[in-house]
């Protein structure tokens, strides 16, 4: 096969053939469309089982597309959106209209998508995904998906209360509901089938080489087959985050001491995969992190919410000197930024703490469970806080006295903080850890409105080639709004299989 | 039969309080198993390993006997919050293979904890 080949000669190919090298699963010799002898023939493959690709199979099998098969790596299904925070962008739900707001709409939503994608954004697809927003809602109602009673906020970068939130708070009320109306309507799922390569007959994709039997991330494990796709390959395999190459590659300041939100299996091959067979890639380097992190529990976790008492009404400190280092209240990137400088001598992350007043806090959720899961610690005196995270005492007491006295004064002479909501800082205190994590790739594969995938060449669909979800990219622009990823998965799973039932077509 | 052997010896680790996966120990050579599974060792390896020990098992060997992952009990008292159930995981709930969380031949730390880290150890 030449398709490789002649994409490496496009200049991009340098460093992806780099990343390639590395791993093994791109690498492998590009087999024949020709010489393969198929194990499996099914008319629509669904690679990944998050939101994206549930949204798909699902849509696919009522679109009448015959045959649908997901293949997921891991041994769970559902990947980061499963694990993810129930929160949903849905611009006049029912919630909503009931609260009495009436005056939004896609069109508003898409505005404020505007602005955070700081010009980057593909308007059109924004808009198209805001205009089907009420079919996703539908399509989760319809599978039996609970949201809160009466729950609907507004939630940052958002000009209106539009965001609704599952039960549970997690994407797991959606993906096992999706996933078990999927198993009952006939869509078939299988775990440990890892999509190691894609099988090409020139820019269209026939099937799939996948290694059965997986055992993420042992890429020796489980054995080789081959599946044919007859109608479509819909790639819905999330994003990088846990590609530590990949990621610095793209964006060195990613250094490999940042933790992930994601689930483990958001490594990105088939992005790579797809890009050594010729498909386009936007906007790699755009990766959002949130400085919000705790390295004591894996995820998301508590220490967000926990953050948003402590960086109003505590202090950050650096735990070599016992000094403030930054404006608590800064932007994301900014905090990132001061507190990925904390390192001990050899560049080991010297993970800063930060401190409020337990008792102006007594039974918050916020600090109950971060304290019942250890990512926070109550402590009595400034001394224990010192032993315990090997603060030099002097300073820390320093650092604490005179920030006390800029709190009635609300000013803050060292970082221009924002002091309306600083409080004194009395014992006991609580206390937890910070670090940065990435958290989601805005960037991936470039589609056409129809989900598409376009060759590097022509800058047309390759034929037969999918995406949506997580893996493309462009989309979003410059950073993605919150709650705005579930309602893209959800409402681009429903375009695609009406895309491809029209390619079918025509 | 071999469910019916099995609910057996469900109900009778159910009566003495110690309803785990089982203890591992020493089965054939070097290889370890549970000691709940003594029995299926006895017939070699083919009773979970389709075609030979070599392949990995999957999860048909495992739902034979125990059923369905929703259906099968776990000791509540010991969950660190009730919607901590592992078998009827707020995630995954029947979309998670039983080999996510348990190993037969070595000890294994549920995917729960990747994120929940204090809430489930090592089994
Ligand atoms: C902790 C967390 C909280 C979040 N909270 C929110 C929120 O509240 N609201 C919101 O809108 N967004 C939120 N997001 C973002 C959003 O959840 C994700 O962007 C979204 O879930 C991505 O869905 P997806 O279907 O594209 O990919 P995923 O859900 O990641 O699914 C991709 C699947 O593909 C599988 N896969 C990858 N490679 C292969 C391969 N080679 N072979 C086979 N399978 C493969 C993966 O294992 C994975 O299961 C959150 C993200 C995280 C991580």
């Amino acid at each position: 096969m030449h398709d490789r080949r002649s994409f490496l000669k496009l200049g991009a190919g340098a460093a992806v053939g780099g990343i390639a090298a590395a791993l093994p699963s791109a690498v492998s010799a590009t087999e024949c469309a020709s010489n393969i002898k198929w194990d499996e023939t099914r008319d629509v493959i669904v690679v990944g089982s998050g939101f994206a690709g549930l949204s798909s199979a699902l849509n696919a099998k009522r679109q009448g597309l015959g045959s649908i098969l997901v293949l997921e790596k891991m041994q769970v299904i559902g990947g980061n959106s499963a694990i993810n925070g129930g929160w949903l962008a849905i611009p006049k739900n029912p919630i909503q209209l009931a609260q009495g707001i009436n005056d939004d709409s896609p069109e508003e939503l898409v505005k404020d998508q505007i602005i955070s994608g700081r010009g980057m954004q593909n308007t059109d697809m924004l808009r198209q995904i805001a205009n089907r927003a009420l079919d996703a809602y539908q399509l989760c109602i319809d599978t039996g998906v609970k949201f809160r009673e009466g729950f609907n906020q507004q939630v940052g970068g958002h000009n209106k209360a539009r965001a609704i939130r599952t039960l549970h708070g997690v994407g797991g009320d959606i993906t096992t509901k999706l996933y078990e109306a999927g198993k009952k309507e006939g869509v078939e799922y299988r775990l440990q089938h890892y999509v190691e390569d894609f099988i090409m007959d020139g820019q269209e994709i026939v099937g799939l080489k996948v290694r059965q039997n997986y055992r993420f991330p042992d890429l020796k494990t489980g054995k080789t087959i081959y599946i044919k796709a007859n109608k479509a390959v819909i790639l819905a395999h999330g994003g990088f985050s846990r590609n530590l190459v990949l990621r610095e590659l793209v964006d060195p300041a990613l250094d490999k001491t940042l933790d992930c939100t994601n689930a483990l299996g958001a490594t990105g091959e088939v992005t790579l995969t797809a890009m050594a067979h010729g498909a386009f890639p936007v906007h790699m380097s755009f990766i959002q992190t949130g400085h919000w992190g705790s390295p004591d529990e894996g995820g998301f976790g508590w220490s967000n919410a926990l953050l948003s008492i402590g960086f109003h009404k505590g202090i950050s400190v650096n735990v070599l000197d016992g000094k403030r280092f930054m404006n608590e209240r800064a932007d994301r990137k900014t905090c990132s930024d001061a507190i990925m400088k904390n390192r001990h001598p050899d560049g080991s992350p010297a993970y800063p703490v930060v401190f409020f007043n337990h008792d102006d806090h007594i039974g918050a959720e916020e600090v109950t469970r971060a304290v019942r899961d250890q990512i926070a610690w109550k402590v009595d005196s400034l001394e224990q806080l010192a032993k315990q995270f090997n603060i030099p005492l002097a300073p820390l007491k320093q650092t604490v006295a005179e920030y006390n006295k800029q709190v009635p004064q609300r000013i803050d002479p060292l970082f221009g903080r924002m002091m309306d909501t600083a409080v004194e800082l009395k014992p006991p205190f609580i206390v937890s850890r910070i670090w940065p994590k990435v958290h989601y790739c805005m960037g991936g594969l470039k589609t056409d409105l129809g989900a598409r995938v376009l060759h590097s060449q022509t800058l047309a669909p390759m034929k037969n080639l999918y995406a949506v979800g997580e893996a493309t990219g462009g989309t979003h622009g410059g950073t993605r709004l919150s709650s705005t990823a579930c309602l893209e998965c959800l409402t681009m799973g429903i375009i695609v299989a009406e895309t491809i039932k029209s390619d079918m077509q025509a | 039969m071999m469910k019916t052997l099995l609910l057996t010896l469900v109900v009778a680790t159910l009566f003495t309080g110690a309803a785990n996966a089982g203890d591992l120990v020493k089965m054939k050579g070097s290889t370890q198993g549970r000691s709940n599974h003594e029995f299926i060792y006895q017939d070699g390896c083919k009773g979970c390993h389709q075609g030979s020990g070599k392949q990995n098992a999957t999860d048909a060997a495992c739902v034979e006997c125990h059923g369905e992952i929703t259906s099968i009990p776990v000791d509540e008292s010991k969950l660190a919050i009730p919607e901590a159930h592992p078998h009827k995981s707020l995630h995954y709930n029947q979309g998670a293979s039983c080999l996510a969380c348990h190993g037969e031949h070595e000890k294994k730390a549920p995917v729960c904890a990747e994120c929940h880290r204090t809430w489930f150890k090592e089994m």
